[in-house]
């Protein structure tokens, strides 16, 4: 049947004046009506569900459980003698899981003051070096000098931004909270020390020469961490 | 999959290739819908029907150009030091939504006019023009005042023309293979045409969609942009719709061409649905193999895609929708008679387009190639010379190709006694242009006011 008066109802009734091509068209709407429901169902209901999880971040406590190694070395300088001391790191064992967080060095001279009242002067600088550290950190105390017999307290941060208290992360999800927090080698290396002995005679008098060396002990307290994740409600 | 950076508006983003195509798409798409209405100016001896599609195309391919032109800037590299000159960069944003809905609706209204005209009665002809300006007009503006939260909802507006493509195929080749009717090729092939056109780009996710992973990967962009508008329901029902749709039409022409082939043989077009086909099948296996890479993002942290993944949708999905899609619409204007080719005024136009449609798309696609393969410039150029030299020396057999076989789709339906021929004035027909001229203007006042305001 056919018509060229260009109404609708003829129009349509053209279009579908094929009975086998009806049937090929009929086909097509219902595969397209299945395909339609089962994969709105994944994307308009189970996916939309997935995301709406992720519309906002999440908060999570995030807090670190520390434990302690220490390396020693004692040495004795000569007067006006500079010293390079290396504390490899690699020396240590560090538990699955943990982490380098920081270093203090402590450079504790033999020597006490006494009735004399007089130390010998004693320096000590961690020398920056390929140990993968925070080098530029505003906390790092790199370099002290001492001539009153206190120890020396140096410092290194070494895990970026790790100071040991608990922070608060907003994330998506616990593994991307806890990304800063899975970085490797931080703290691959050596610890590079030199030590600077200067000795100061009792009453600025020594005629004899005995006092000519120190012994000095140098103390590297390693700070381990691990990390442990709560969401907050 | 979903490489769609053009349709899922750059949630997928960051290949060089893709970024290059975009400029080369917005060239190509505007040229070829300027000179589409300058020819078709000069072919006043057509019917209405062809009249109308002319300007329907002509126009849908400038909104295309002024679409994609609009998200070459958006997306160009601050590092060009074009972003960082443009005071308000959302003015791109929001032309590239805008003239995306202008081109969506006018793709909408586009199978109720052809191949087989819907509207035959002078006054509904008439409507199309106040239907598109009008429609576009109002989702142009509630889509802005709702920060385009819901703009890809818009898609269903292709699921009445859908229907009407698949009837007018099914109904065509069913005739040429039942009835021997060697005339009706030219409608089935039409449809066929304008059904990759429309939905080219989500066909060759057509395996994806029929798994049902298509959804992961939306999930995956949705994590990677923020959630945003994702979190919006009518747009994932949009997404939905079109890939289903999409998936379909590639199946069910694959199996009215195969069908075809089995009496009349192969023919070109029967290749293209074979090569859509076989891209959809490798994707969806691609994609089914990247999946826990999909879903990296939900669990842990979105970890990229591998190169060779990006490389195979840059020189399938992307180079199909970007480049070729302009190409095809290009065969259906001359292929079909839409515009007069073959009056003596109109070839010298006719074929500097051409040619410069093909050497542009030649072009884009040695740089592609070039920018994964060692290949030197000296090399390139001389592929390039051989192409040109190619395109020279055949120009006028691929003229002929696509003129002398020009096969008229009215012509087809006036012979069914199946068109209705009522009296349409030139001034109607200029009505729509005119229409589309205000509407462009609209669109850019409008952007730009609302782009200083919010």
């Amino acid at each position: 049947m056919s018509s060229n008066e260009g109404n609708m109802k003829n129009v349509l009734s053209n279009l579908t004046s094929n009975r086998e091509g009806n049937r090929f068209a009929l086909i097509s709407f219902i595969a397209t009506l299945i395909l339609i429901s089962y994969t709105g169902y994944d994307t308009v209901v189970l996916r939309t569900g997935i995301i709406s999880e992720f519309a906002d971040d999440n908060d999570y406590l995030i807090t670190f459980t520390t434990l302690n190694e220490t390396m020693q070395e004692v040495v004795t300088l000569q007067d006006d003698e500079t010293r390079n001391l290396q504390f490899d790191l690699s020396e240590i064992s560090i538990p699955d899981g943990y982490s380098i967080g920081y270093i203090d060095v402590s450079v504790t001279s033999e020597e006490e003051s006494g009735i004399s009242g007089q130390c010998d002067s004693v320096a000590g600088d961690i020398i920056m070096n390929d140990l993968r550290a925070q080098w530029s950190d505003p906390g790092n105390n790199l370099s002290g000098q001492d001539s009153s017999c206190i120890p020396i307290e140096l410092d290194l941060a070494i895990y970026p931004n790790f100071n040991g208290e608990s922070i608060t992360v907003s994330a998506i999800n616990e593994y991307q909270a806890l990304q800063n927090w899975s970085e490797e080698g931080w703290g691959e290396g050596s610890l590079s020390i030199d030590l600077d002995l200067d000795v100061n005679a009792p009453f600025g008098i020594d005629p004899g020469g005995f006092d000519s060396d120190e012994e000095i002990t140098v103390d590297v307290y390693i700070t381990l961490f691990t990390v442990s994740i709560q969401e907050i409600e | 999959m979903w490489n769609n950076a053009y349709n899922l508006e750059s949630t997928r983003e960051g290949m060089v290739e893709q970024d290059s195509m975009v400029p080369v798409a917005a060239i190509v798409c505007f040229l070829l819908g300027v000179t589409t209405l300058i020819l078709l100016n000069r072919s006043k001896d057509r019917m209405w029907m062809d009249r109308m599609t002319g300007l329907m195309l002509g126009w849908c391919l400038v909104f295309f150009g002024l679409r994609y032109a609009a998200a070459a800037v958006r997306d160009a590299k601050v590092v060009g030091g074009i972003v960082n000159s443009i005071p308000n960069l959302d003015i791109f944003q929001y032309l590239f939504y805008s003239f995306t809905i202008a081109a969506i609706v006018i793709g909408a209204m586009f199978p109720f006019v052809y191949p087989y005209p819907i509207f035959q009665k002078a006054s509904s002809i008439k409507l199309v023009t106040p239907i598109i300006f009008g429609v576009s007009l109002v989702i142009i503006i509630s889509m802005m005042l709702t920060e385009y939260h819901y703009v890809w909802f818009s898609h269903i507006l292709f699921l009445p023309g859908y229907f009407i493509l698949l009837l007018v195929y099914f109904r065509f080749i069913s005739e040429e293979m039942l009835d021997d009717d060697n005339t009706a090729r030219r409608m089935s092939l039409a449809s066929g045409i304008v059904l990759i056109a429309f939905f080219g780009q989500q066909m060759t996710w057509w395996l994806a969609q029929i798994i049902s992973i298509n959804d992961e990967f939306v999930g995956r962009f949705a994590i990677e942009s923020g959630v945003g508008d994702y979190s919006y329901v009518p747009n994932w029902i949009g997404y939905t719709i079109m890939n289903s749709v999409a998936a379909i039409s590639i199946l069910a022409l694959t199996a009215g061409e195969t069908w075809r082939a089995t009496k009349k043989g192969i023919n070109g077009f029967t290749v293209i649905i074979y090569m859509i086909l076989g891209v959809g099948l490798i994707s969806g296996i691609a994609d089914y193999a990247i999946l826990g890479i999909v879903d990296s993002c939900m669990y842990t942290v979105c970890e990229d895609f591998p190169k060779s993944y990006d490389i195979w949708y840059n020189f399938t999905t992307d180079a199909l929708v970007l480049l070729f899609t302009p190409l095809m619409v290009m065969y259906l204007l001359l292929h079909f008679d839409v515009i007069d080719s073959a009056a003596e005024n109109n070839q010298w136009m006719t074929r500097i387009i051409v040619i410069l449609m093909l050497l542009i798309v030649s072009s884009t696609m040695i740089e592609l190639l070039q920018s994964i393969l060692p290949v030197s410039d000296m090399i390139s150029s001389a592929i390039l010379a051989m192409v040109v030299a190619i395109f020279i020396g055949w120009e006028e057999r691929i003229m002929k190709a696509l003129i002398a076989e020009g096969e008229s789709i009215s012509k087809k339906l006036q012979a069914l006694n199946e068109l209705n021929e009522p009296e349409i004035q030139d001034s109607d027909l200029e009505l729509f242009s005119k229409s589309m001229a205000v509407l462009t203007g609209f669109i850019f006042i409008l952007c730009i006011l609302y782009s200083s305001i919010v």
